[in-house]
């Protein structure tokens, strides 16, 4: 986990939050920030797409059930276009086949809400760790 | 003859022929026996004439009734005359004068220039027969021994008139008689031929009337005006396993389950009093499985031109099949009913669920990273603040759903209650609007002011709003070149009830579907069941109202439901 630089310089891996849920896009940033990372918030997949963000993303949290381009299709859709972003599905639904989809797409984790804070903490490590 | 004689030779041979003559005389009635009075008269005056060598002798006798007379006239065998038979009459006639028959007395008469002696004779006590006349141109005549044979011949003739006039008479009368009786018996022949054909016609009808109630296919029965039965047709007596004799009378009885039969017998004892139609269903034996089945029994009375009941006629129906089918169907539709309500309130609770783990989830992550932000070091107080008042609003959140939660799961079952449309109407749109927003709809909502409150199941009504959202929102599914508008109105109804209308920008529906919108198991989603509009439809119905769809001007349709606001349920 990267901190702070005391020198100044802001160091901190870029986590995007890619959710139509607006409750999410207003609750997690503050926990990544507690946990050091930065968060760019986008309420859909098109959008995050469209946004120049896309490169300096070192960890996607991302919904699954979105309209327009899913969290699955937005999964392809990057290693389509070569992006090789460590992904952490977070969904309310309990779908096996959904789950199981995501994970052999090379998804990282998936994550049931509502989960703890230590659960996401632990799966934004396996991500960069794995980075 | 000669005249009287003085010698006792000639005296004796006198007599003696007088005694022949009268012997004859007293002979001749046995030969009149059967004879006619005109056979009899020709037999007589032929007789006479030869006898006492007359010139001639005339007969009258009276006709029967009063009328008329005969006249018969014999002349003797030395009548040299040729005078007719109506000239003598005439003679007679003016010599006697027209009381011929009351003559008695000996007179003289001229014909054709001879000068005749004439002898009346009556005939009859009161000369009411007739009268003979005798006459002869001797000058002695007539002598004492021919006025004896010519007085013991009339009494002879009047005797044997009598008796061929009485039995003529007695003739006629039997003729009459018979020929009364004939007519008589005609008559009573012809009564009996008439008798026997109308037995026969009515016989005949009766025979036709069996056969009708013998062939129709129906169980038939009649009873008199006293409530007896009287007749059951073959039908009614197979059906039962009963005889003809047993279900006579108050034999009916034994054909109901006990629990049926003394209601029917009130009912029966009602109708048969007053005329009116008797109409009762009860469980009837049935011989062929010796069970009792669902029946119903109708009977009429028949009445005279007097109004007066002369007979009841009655069917049995077995209608034990269709009473089943028809609970049958009545469970079916009760269970469709229920597990649908479970169903749709399987939906409305996933809804909830989904909507209520939202704001959980929110409330999860704002907490935790409050903690945090009070353990750093410093400890981020403002931070800890936000966090903690987001997790109170969504604490909030959660809380007004399980609330509305719990009142959807009140046991308020099936019982109307009154209820707010628009209340109903705010809850299931809250309940809907993550799903809509997730499929991109728009929602629009004009909900009246001062709707009246109606009585329904609020429940069923929140599934009719719910299926109506949802297909709304389904049926805009594949549009992307326009927004994805849905509008839900309610307004009041022009006959005064409450209605609610959902509009959406859809596909729409054309002619031929329209009829099949409504109709179970018929949907256009490959994951539907089809029966939401059917279900809703029946929803519809059983608070007295009503479910449409029209199509709109535009693109996509719109589907109303109008319940009325009465005050009796």
């Amino acid at each position: 986990m990267k901190s702070r630089d005391e020198a100044g310089a802001i160091e901190f891996p870029l986590v995007a939050v890619v959710d139509d849920d607006e409750s999410v896009r207003e609750s997690l940033p503050d926990l990544l920030g507690e946990f050091g990372f930065g968060a760019g918030v986008f309420a859909s997949a098109e959008e995050f797409l469209a946004s120049n963000s896309v490169s300096q993303t070192k960890c996607l949290v991302l919904d699954i059930a979105m309209p327009g381009m899913t969290g699955l299709d937005l999964q392809q859709e990057l290693k389509v276009r070569g992006h090789k972003i460590p992904i952490v599905f977070i969904t309310a639904q309990k779908d096996e086949t959904v789950r199981k989809r995501a994970l052999e797409g090379g998804a990282v984790g998936v994550l049931l809400k509502p989960f703890s804070d230590t659960a996401l903490l632990k799966a934004l490590n396996a991500a960069l760790g794995v980075d | 003859m000669a005249a009287e004689p003085e010698n006792p030779a000639e005296e004796i041979r006198h007599l003696r022929r007088c005694i022949n003559d009268l012997v004859s005389v007293l002979a001749l009635p046995a030969i009149w026996i059967g004879g006619s009075p005109t056979q009899i008269v020709d037999n007589l005056l032929d007789a006479l004439v030869t006898m006492l060598n007359l010139d001639f002798i005339y007969a009258r006798l009276s006709g029967s009734g009063g009328g008329g007379f005969t006249e018969t006239v014999r002349v003797g065998a030395t009548w040299e005359l040729t005078v007719g038979q109506h000239e003598i009459s005439e003679k007679l006639q003016s010599l006697l004068g027209n009381e011929l028959q009351k003559q008695s007395t000996v007179g003289r008469t001229l014909i054709g220039e001879r000068e005749i002696v004439v002898v009346p004779l009556q005939l009859g006590l009161h000369d009411e027969i007739g009268v003979i006349v005798a006459g002869c141109q001797r000058a002695d005549f007539p002598q004492q021994t021919e006025r004896l044979v010519l007085s013991v011949a009339a009494n002879q003739a009047a005797i044997g008139l009598r008796e061929a006039s009485l039995l003529r008479e007695l003739d006629q009368r039997v003729a009459e008689r018979t020929s009364e009786l004939a007519a008589a018996n005609e008559e009573l022949i012809r009564e009996v031929a008439e008798r026997k054909r109308a037995e026969e016609a009515l016989l005949e009808r009766e025979l036709n009337l069996r056969q009708i109630t013998e062939t129709i296919p129906e169980m038939l029965w009649s009873a008199t005006p006293e409530g007896a039965i009287d007749y059951c047709n073959g039908r009614l007596l197979a059906y039962t396993g009963f005889s003809a004799e047993e279900v006579k009378a108050e034999g009916w009885r034994k054909l109901l389950h006990p629990d049926d039969a003394d209601q029917a017998g009130q009912v029966w004892m009602r109708c048969f009093r007053t005329g009116a139609p008797y109409r009762v269903e009860v469980r009837t034996i049935h011989a062929g499985d010796g069970s009792y089945r669902w029946c119903i029994t109708n009977a009429l009375p028949l009445v005279d031109a007097e109004g007066r009941i002369v007979k009841w006629h009655g069917t049995v129906v077995d209608i034990h099949d269709w009473k089943k089918a028809q609970e049958e169907l009545r469970n079916t539709q009760e269970e469709l009913a229920r597990a649908t309500r479970v169903m749709t309130m399987g939906q409305l609770t996933a809804s909830i669920a989904h909507e209520v783990n939202q704001p959980l989830s929110g409330i999860v992550t704002n907490a935790s990273t409050c903690l945090r932000m009070l353990d750093a070091n410093p400890p981020n107080l403002e931070g800890a603040r936000e966090t903690a008042r987001r997790t109170i609003r969504d604490g909030n959140r959660a809380s007004d759903i399980v609330t509305r939660l719990r009142t959807l799961y009140s046991k308020k079952d099936l019982v109307p209650q009154p209820m707010d449309l628009n209340e109903a109407t705010r809850e299931v749109i809250s309940l809907s609007l993550s799903e809509l927003q997730r499929n991109r709809v728009v929602l629009r909502q004009a909900l009246a002011e001062d709707l009246p409150p109606v009585m329904g199941d609020r429940i069923q009504i929140q599934q009719v709003i719910l299926n109506l959202i949802r297909n709304g929102s389904d049926a805009m599914s594949t549009v992307n070149d326009r927004p994805r508008e849905l509008t839900v109105k309610t307004d009041l109804d022009e006959s005064g009830g409450v209605c609610l209308s959902v509009k959406d920008s859809g596909v729409g529906f054309d002619s031929q579907t329209e009829e099949k919108l409504f109709e179970a198991f018929y949907t256009t989603k490959g994951d539907g069941m089809g029966i939401g509009l059917s279900v809703s439809r029946s929803i519809m119905e059983s608070h007295r109202g009503r479910l449409w769809a029209i199509r709109n001007e535009g693109p996509g349709a719109t589907f109303l439901f109008a319940i009325p606001c009465g005050t009796n349920t």
